[in-house]
């Protein structure tokens, strides 16, 4: 048996997989722990053979040999993790909790081989083909990358019925996602997203951690935790904290060390609230600059959505319903609703439009004949926010006397100044010798439904042209060959 | 009328005798001096004594509405770079956002 339409929300902290019933309705599958949603922690364990995802392996290991949020790294094309002298890749850590996701769920919803996975809205080119990669190597076939708030977007339709124009706020565990969409009927249409790395539920806990141990020192005169175990300990129970002061005003909790001794620490809603005030500034502006992308002011939005066990955090819902004047919504479980929509998307992609979620681009000379100014500039050839899938093309000069290969950046980010893009890429093109500077180039850039580039390039004097997909280097990026070879090996891996 | 000439990193750096960068990995041009005008914001680590408004660029004459824009301006600017495959430019979005919440804070109060 094998089911059709399943969805993955694969998260910084949590990951949850849902399908959708006979019924039309998507369901949370637990995994085999019991749990609705599997914490994206990996241990590797010292004795046996073995890796742990989920409570067993956030909970019970060496931390030396625990991996947390492996997401954050997800777009670091060097980033490894080096365990008993193997160095696993992002997409590799991912890959052993997406199999774990598969081989637990599998037995009760039947043989899952195709499915949606979410992504945050800002997740660049190589994030996205990271996580594709992750999927592959677990035995999965990814039918559709889905931006996170996106997919929420279309559960709160279905299970709730908002229409209209919404903004969607999903407050992670990692990241903060804003999307603004319009939903009329089946039909999504999505106008902007935006998203914030490190604006998240972990930054938070950090920040409580940090206010604990400061308490701590005022009281013991010595640090709160004196090695990795400790603090992860300390921070579990910061986590805890925040979670009650969501339904308390004022928590107080003993902690401390074998070396040192314990001691109370109280705490206050508002301290807390004060203690994230910067980064809830953050969020408001995050806010603001989706408002601005679409073009659209606070009044032109009918819906805020909430999205991601952050938002339960009391001051968030307070802080949206001051900004937008009207109380935020909220489908009761907050963790659950990406995975549930990513499920329905599986079945609806037809009738949803997305737009392009960055500004694509190269590096130029740009000369302003009307005032004579001429500054380098990041050329913009695929704006942020062009539905997708689109192609687009900007019209160049070449540089230089007798140039002989053309030489084409193509940037990432919207930023006029080059400091503030990145190059994700170059394409080379040979041309015929003797030619004049200023002779024709088009480059046309192309970018997919799952959000990915391809770039052409023609010298229209000679005819000449190269294509090609955008790849990334480096020692955390796999080949394709290594990618199935590591699919191969993971397969065989006990994953518990 | 715009003309629009090719400038990859390589041939800008060559434009300036400095050896090439190479292809992947390093982000950031090290173009010509930039001549815009927009947003003064700086990629270099903050001076000890500068203030959040220093490091901003936001002088004593702006009006609230345009240390507003000016505020949106560098927001998105370095949020952007928070996310750069540059650790170098990702480490000074911190401090630079943490700037940034500050001076909003300032001007037009806490959240």
């Amino acid at each position: 048996m094998m089911v059709e339409y399943v969805g993955i929300d694969l998260g910084t902290t949590l990951s949850g997989l849902a399908y959708l019933k006979p019924d039309g309705n998507p369901e949370i599958v637990p995994n085999s722990d019991g749990e609705r949603l599997t914490p994206s922690v990996v241990y590797f364990d010292a004795h046996e053979d073995i890796k742990l995802v989920g409570a067993a392996a956030r909970d019970g290991g060496d931390p030396d040999r625990t991996v947390f949020q492996i997401k954050r790294h997800m777009d670091d094309p060097e980033y490894l993790v080096t365990m008993d002298g193997r160095e696993w890749t992002p997409s590799e850590i991912s890959a052993l909790i997406l199999a774990k996701l598969k081989r637990d769920c599998s037995k009760i919803v039947g043989d899952i081989t195709e499915v949606v996975i979410t992504v945050p809205a800002n997740f660049n080119e190589l994030a996205r083909k990271s996580t594709i990669a992750a999927a592959e190597m677990a035995g999965l076939k990814v039918r559709r990358l889905v931006n996170e708030p996106t997919a929420a977007a279309v559960y709160y339709a279905h299970s709730q019925g908002v229409q209209g124009r919404i903004l969607v706020f999903d407050l992670g565990g990692g990241t903060l996602d804003t999307t603004i969409l319009e939903v009329d009927g089946d039909n999504i249409r999505i106008l902007t997203s935006e998203g914030a790395r490190h604006l998240g539920g972990s930054n938070f806990d950090d920040l409580l951690l940090a206010a604990y141990d400061e308490q701590y020192q005022k009281q013991v005169k010595a640090p709160l935790y004196n090695d990795e175990r400790q603090r992860r300990r300390a921070l579990q129970a910061s986590e805890d904290a925040k979670k009650m002061l969501s339904k308390l005003q004022r928590v107080s909790d003993t902690v401390g060390n074998d070396a040192s001794g314990l001691a109370r620490i109280d705490l206050s809603r508002e301290t807390f609230e004060n203690l994230i005030r910067r980064m809830m500034t953050r969020a408001v502006m995050l806010v603001e600059q989706a408002l601005d992308s679409a073009m659209l002011k606070v009044g032109d939005i009918e819906h805020v959505v909430l999205v991601g066990g952050s938002t339960r955090i009391p001051k968030v819902r307070q802080m949206l319903e001051k900004h937008f004047g009207t109380p935020p919504k909220t489908c009761g479980n907050v963790d659950e609703c990406v995975a549930l929509g990513a499920a329905l998307f599986a079945r609806k992609s037809g009738r949803i439009s997305e737009v392009c979620n960055q500004s694509y681009g190269t590096l130029a000379m740009v000369y302003n004949a009307a005032t004579g100014e001429e500054k380098v500039q990041n050329s913009i050839v695929i704006p942020k926010n062009t539905p997708i899938p689109c192609s687009c093309t900007q019209m160049y000069v070449t540089s230089e006397d007798n140039e002989r290969v053309i030489e084409v950046d193509v940037t990432q980010g919207e930023d006029s100044d080059p400091r503030f893009v990145d190059v994700i890429g170059r394409i080379t093109l040979e041309v015929p010798p003797n030619r004049p500077k200023g002779c024709e180039v088009t480059v046309t850039f192309s970018y997919d439904e799952n959000q990915r580039v391809r770039a052409l390039v023609v010298d229209k004097q000679s005819g000449r042209s190269r294509e090609v997909a955008l790849t990334y280097k480096g020692a955390g990026v796999l080949s394709d060959d290594e990618l199935q070879r590591r699919g191969s090996y993971l397969k065989a891996m006990r994953i518990e | 009328m715009f003309k629009k000439v090719l400038l990859s990193i390589s041939k800008s750096l060559g434009r300036q005798s400095q050896p090439s960068a190479p292809a992947t990995r390093k982000p950031l041009a090290r173009p010509p001096a930039d001549t815009s005008a927009a947003a003064p914001a700086r990629t270099t680590a903050p001076a000890q004594n500068q203030t959040a408004e220093d490091l901003l660029g936001i002088d004593a004459k702006m009006g609230k509405e345009q240390i507003r824009d000016h505020l949106k301006l560098l927001y998105r600017r370095y949020n952007r770079a928070a996310s750069s495959l540059d650790h170098a430019v990702r480490s000074e979005a911190d401090s630079m956002l943490d700037a940034i919440v500050a001076v909003r804070e300032k001007h037009f109060g806490e959240i």
